[in-house]
């Protein structure tokens, strides 16, 4: 067991935890932060998508006991009260989403890259995407939403 | 997984003490293979030592000709460093090839060399800049470091503290994507290390990188009977050997024609 | 909330914000977790199964295995559909038991079940376990397994068969062959595949001793139909089971009924008296998840001299896998017959499937069921034959159209389509698409040294029948300012509440956001089906459109009375009600109502919906390049007709959903056993999916002939787009390969494949 202390959507948190439970376990059952999701287990569909420390990294691939001292954000923790990210926004208004397992993981992706790189070409948001995997909307509306929210953060900007 | 015990090493001593001390201990860096590993069972540790707080074990910087990489540098860190991009053309664009960006974020140059993969893409920037792999004993060249599928040269109490690049005169990567994993179905790094010296190193196609020779000597230009010719050009569901042997002839010409 | 901002789907709130409800999100205090053991072997005899070390292991609370849950009354998994035989023969059936009984029949059949504290720890102590095997030859291969020399697999199945089934009249298709002035013959495989949805396969259940009902959440496809079939699975009364409507991530067939956790869990609740739960890794979903596809089917047209088609057959190797459950036998006799002339008008047809078992994980209904396989075929044999035997691709389609007078048309085989009009759909892709001039393209690319090609399919597929007897829908206006309906039919994701307000919007002038729509609620005994079929919108949006206008007659007074006239005088016409000049919404009357009189506004809606065709033109333009064998899609064209349209953009984002999916299969998804029957893609490291970039650019449109076979006009969209994407991407890339003499290769596409066949052309 150990003694670990994170920052979780802007809260501080100290957990004690199992040496080997995974920062997608220690969000959805200790923080009950359910919307991280997990939807495999070889590190490919990026359902357990959050940020950690700015980077959009798997969940289920991270010991809780490695995100010691990080700053974690998760879906929960896009918003900014009752405003939401544009990111959230666009993938509802492009209908980006239909189950919406995906979701979170791949809004997170998006946050990552969005953050890296604001103004990327389709083929950039290929690259973007390409740790996450969708099986309901055939990824055109997502890439949509991506272009949409990059336009929106930019307009932000300025 | 299996239950472990963790702890983060505060230097490359203590981690090397407690690889002496038990045969089921594991160091521990970005966490992308071994993690996954440790998921399915396939391997039992008792301790894990996490490496990644040592000082400057994310050190990137140009010394001279020679670039050193932190042993816990991330792939993206390298892929994104002004730096690595004026020292070697293939070595930054090989880094932001490696997998998907989340595994960038978190994966390291050291794990990913002490690993060995054969469809790992670090290991033929390594072989083919001829880079050295210093551990806290001492330095091993490229050359004698990779010795078969998933066997290095490190000793069980070894632990890899950076790697020295030398600078090429020219290079480039130019890598087949494997449709399910997004290793290297094939890898080809070619690296101009000084005028009349060229290095070509394989990754994916075989069960170890390895240099290819006969395209070493072709100094550059792409004869047209130069053939990748291996005994042990991998052959499976995916992929028959001689599409493997193709992609090597194809990626070594794209690689080439990119050389920068 | 930001200032302005709706959301396009109900649904997308709770989902975008992390706060949907899947299953795995369930956590009740004191909750058990379950660990399931499996078979390693494809085939063998239990010899001695060992369970004492893992019940003596710290933590565990219960252990099972087949006897101890026939004691509490477990049934099998469900196989709802049973064929007659050729000649009337009763099919063999196989059912899978919930635990192994004795034999074991594919990798991950499920032997014993372990209850713990936690998931980790029922791991731990399932390790324990001891299985004495008696390892058995295996057959695996659904071509050999009927050969003399393979081992049976079920005592009741000579040569592996379950059932040898037949549709149409064979006579005049043997007549029609032997005077044809051209036939040809292809033998098409549509691969086994993963459904992959999203969300791993998960249970919950927890039962409540005071009311004697076990709640249980799961991602299903339909409330009624789960409970009904987990009732069968694990002898629990239907009445004592509570499906809970919670978000499904995905379902493409897979979860019409209950696997053997379910009927497990729902025991194990009653039993444990306390919440249990069970969540799937991947890697044993990739193997106990039902597999989809899996048919070999061998088609046969004969022409006449001008190129009419004189008649079609086709005979067809189905892979049930090692049982018989759920959809496999449906699968390979209706749906393989029902629309097996496609959209075309073909005097005679005739069919055979033979249903086999094989050592492998049961197949069961993945998006299309069979539709989209025979589609493919067909579309593939009309295209290999007009190659073969010169004539235009497009003329040869257009030629055998069934003709617009023809309709309703009574296909040879028994089958009545009310609508297709093909004829309009294929100009209008020909004209997006610009097929007219992609010989220059094509010679543009291969200046570049890149192969073009493109390939086009005319379908029509029959969507889902429906099981119930007919759809109901209960609505009601809540005192809170919300229209309340109730349905069975329940999303796995495709956002059916959105559609179904839009419906209400339209028929009743009431807001949309003001609708809430709950699928499955226990007060509610209403009827109707599940989603599948791709008839949830026609189903259940018909019985919500006949309660809109039931719902009309009890506003009516209220509205008189708004506009202060007679009730003769007052008529509802384009979302408003009128009368003298002037007008009111339904809103404006309702929100004036008293609380007392708001209760009293109810209306139950009801409609039957069968079959309907949805039907379509689908073109892909693609380029290969001959270096590495790897297809670029360079643009999907899709123009459907999916009958009256509610949301156009689910709509799309069904299609999209579809040819990607379609697309998967095509270029790079696929199944693999060895020969001992262990699989050998069993995780995303070797199963290759479609990721973001796949299909760069998809044009759709649809176009709207109204049916008349339901009261909403709607045809279901749900499996258009695998049904046209099969043969639509086969047949570009076919077209691509085809001057290199290459006239037929088998899904998946892959790059190696393709580099390997272009290789043997040369030599």
């Amino acid at each position: 067991m150990s003694h670990i202390s994170l920052n979780i959507n802007g809260n501080a948190h100290t957990l004690e935890v199992e040496d080997r439970a995974l920062l997608a376990d220690v969000l959805r059952n200790n923080l009950k932060l359910t919307g991280t999701h997990v939807g495999c287990d070889t590190s490919q569909c990026g359902c357990c998508t959050v940020l950690m420390d700015g980077d959009a990294v798997k969940s289920c691939t991270v010991l809780a006991v490695q995100a010691n001292g990080a700053q974690i954000t998760t879906i929960e923790g896009l918003a900014k009260g009752a405003n939401l990210h544009p990111i959230q926004v666009a993938f509802s208004n492009c209908h980006a989403l239909q189950c919406g397992f995906c979701t979170p993981g791949m809004i997170m992706a998006t946050a990552g890259l969005l953050a890296n790189n604001p103004k990327p070409t389709d083929a950039q948001i290929h690259e973007g995407l390409a740790g996450n995997l969708c099986r309901c909307t055939g990824y055109i509306n997502i890439v949509e939403s991506v272009k949409q929210a990059a336009k929106v953060m930019q307009e932000k900007q300025a | 997984m299996y239950a472990f015990h963790y702890q983060k090493a505060q230097s490359v001593e203590q981690a090397s003490a407690a690889l002496t001390r038990s045969d089921a201990s594991r160091l521990l860096s970005g966490g992308m293979t071994l993690i996954p590993s440790l998921k399915h069972r396939l391997i039992q540790v008792d301790e894990l030592i996490d490496i990644t707080g040592l000082p400057g074990w994310r050190d990137i910087r140009v010394e001279g000709h020679q670039l050193w990489i932190g042993a816990g540098a991330t792939h993206q860190s390298v892929s994104r460093h002004s730096e690595v991009r004026q020292f070697s053309r293939g070595l930054v664009e090989l880094a932001g090839m490696i997998g998907d960006p989340q595994v960038r974020a978190r994966g390291t140059l050291g794990g990913s060399v002490a690993n060995n993969d054969p469809a790992a893409d670090y290991p033929a920037a390594v072989l083919g800049l001829n880079a050295t792999i210093k551990t806290q004993k001492r330095e091993i060249a490229a050359d004698d470091f990779f010795l078969g599928m998933f066997a290095t040269a490190l000793a069980s109490d070894e632990v890899i503290e950076g790697l020295r690049f030398n600078k090429p005169l020219k290079s480039a990567y130019a890598k087949f994507r494997h449709a399910a994993t997004g290793y290297a179905m094939a890898g080809v790094f070619v690296a101009q290390i000084s005028k009349d010296q060229w290095r070509v190193a394989v990754t994916g196609a075989t069960n170890c990188v390895c240099r290819w020779h006969e395209a070493e000597v072709a100094a550059g230009t792409v004869p047209k009977d130069l053939r990748f010719v291996h005994d042990s050009v991998l052959d499976d569901i995916h992929a028959p050997s001689a599409y493997r042997a193709h992609l090597v002839n194809m990626l070594y010409a794209q690689a080439v024609s990119r050389l920068a | 909330m930001n200032a302005r901002f709706t959301p396009s789907r109900q649904e997308d709130l709770s989902l975008i914000t992390g706060k949907g409800h899947f299953t795995a999100d369930h956590n009740y205090p004191g909750m058990l977790h379950a660990y399931v053991i499996r078979s390693m072997h494809a085939h063998a005899h239990i010899k001695h199964l060992n369970l004492e070390a893992v019940r003596a292991y710290p933590g565990v609370r219960w252990v099972v295995s087949a006897d101890d849950l026939k004691a509490l009354g477990a049934g099998t998994i469900v196989n709802p559909i049973t064929a007659k035989g050729k000649g009337g023969e009763e099919q063999a059936l196989a059912l899978m038991p919930i635990l192994a009984e004795g034999t074991v029949r594919f990798v991950g059949q499920p032997i014993a079940m372990v209850f713990a504290d936690s998931a980790l720890c029922a791991q731990d102590a399932a390790e324990l376990a001891e299985i004495d095997y008696e390892v058995l030859e295996t057959s695996v291969d659904p071509e050999q397994t009927t050969l003399p020399t393979a081992v049976q697999l079920h005592g009741n199945a000579p040569r592996n068969v379950s059932v040898h089934f037949a549709s149409g009249d064979a006579e005049p298709v043997n007549a029609a062959f032997a005077k044809a002035s051209f036939t040809s013959q292809l033998r098409v495989l549509s691969q086994r595949l993963m459904g992959v949805p999203m969300e791993p396969r998960a249970v919950v259940a927890i039962h409540d001793a005071a009311s004697g009902i076990t709640t249980v959440h799961t991602p299903h496809q339909g409330i009624l139909g789960m409970r009904n079939f987990l009732a069968l699975a694990s002898g629990a009364k239907p009445e004592s089971l509570r499906i809970d409507a919670n978000d499904v991530g995905g379902s493409f067939g897979l979860r019409g009924g209950p696997y053997s956790e379910h009927a497990a869990l729902v025991l194990a609740a009653r039993h444990l008296g306390c919440a249990v739960s069970w969540v799937g890794s991947r890697s044993e979903i990739f193997l106990s998840d039902w597999h989809g596809r899996a048919l070999i089917l061998n088609g046969e047209i004969a022409l006449d001299n001008e190129g009419h088609i004189l008649a079609i057959r086709f005979k067809d190797r189905v892979d049930a896998g090692a049982y018989n459950c759920m959809m496999s036998t449906f699968i390979g006799t209706r749906n393989l017959s029902i629309t097996m002339g496609g959209v075309y008008q073909i005097p005679a047809l005739y069919m055979e499937s033979e249903v086999v078992y094989t050592n492998t994980t049961p197949v069961s209904a993945y998006r299309g069921a069979g539709r989209p396989d025979i589609a493919y075929a067909i579309e593939r044999l009309v295209d290999f034959a007009a190659h073969e035997h010169g004539f235009d691709p497009v003329a040869l389609r257009r030629k055998n159209f069934i003709a617009e007078s023809a309709f309703p048309y009574k296909t040879a085989n028994g089958s009545t389509i009310d609508t297709c009009l093909s004829e309009k759909l294929l100009d209008r892709a020909l004209a997006l698409s610009h097929y007219a001039t992609f010989e220059e393209r094509r010679a543009q690319s291969l200046s570049q040294g890149k192969f073009r090609g493109i390939g086009l399919s005319t379908f029509l597929e029959a969507s889902g029948a429906g099981t119930a007897p007919k759809d109901q829908a209960w609505g009601e206006f809540n005192v809170n300012g919300y229209l309340y309906v109730y349905g069975v039919t329940g999303p796995s994701g495709q956002g059916h509440s959105t559609s179904f307000a839009s419906i209400i919007e339209k028929a009743l002038g009431w807001p949309a956001d003001r609708v809430r729509y709950e699928a499955g609620n226990a007060n509610q005994k209403l009827l109707g089906n599940g989603t599948g079929g791709s008839r949830s919108l026609y189903g259940a949006g018909s019985a919500i459109l006949a309660m809109c206008h039931q719902m009309l007659e009890t506003i009516q007074p209220h509205a008189a009375k708004t506009l202060g006239v007679d009730l003769a005088q007052v008529r509802f016409e384009n979302g408003v009600w009128l009368a003298n000049g002037s007008t009111t919404t339904t809103a404006h009357i309702i929100d004036a109502l008293t609380n007392e009189d708001k209760t009293t506004l109810h209306a139950l809606g009801e409609a039957t919906s069968g079959s309907t065709y949805p039907n379509g033109c689908h073109i892909a333009e693609v380029e290969i390049d001959p270096a590495t064998g790897e297809t670029h899609l360079i643009h999907y064209y899709a123009v459907d007709d999916l009958g009256q349209v509610i949301s156009p953009q689910l709509v799309r984002g069904q299609v999209h959903g579809g040819v990607v999916q379609g697309w998967g299969q095509a270029f790079c998804e696929q199944v693999v056993y060895d020969s001992q029957g262990q699989l050998l893609t069993g995780s995303f490291m070797d199963y290759a999916m479609p990721r973001a970039g796949c299909v760069p650019h998809l044009t759709n449109e649809t176009y709207e002939v109204r049916t008349q076979l339901n009261l909403l006009g709607s045809k279901g969209v749900g499996e258009s787009g695998c049904t046209g994407s099969l043969p639509a991407l086969a047949n570009a890339v076919m077209s691509a390969l085809r001057p290199y003499g290459i006239n037929q290769m088998d899904m998946p596409f892959t790059a190696p494949k393709i580099w390997a066949a272009l290789q043997k052309a040369k030599a």
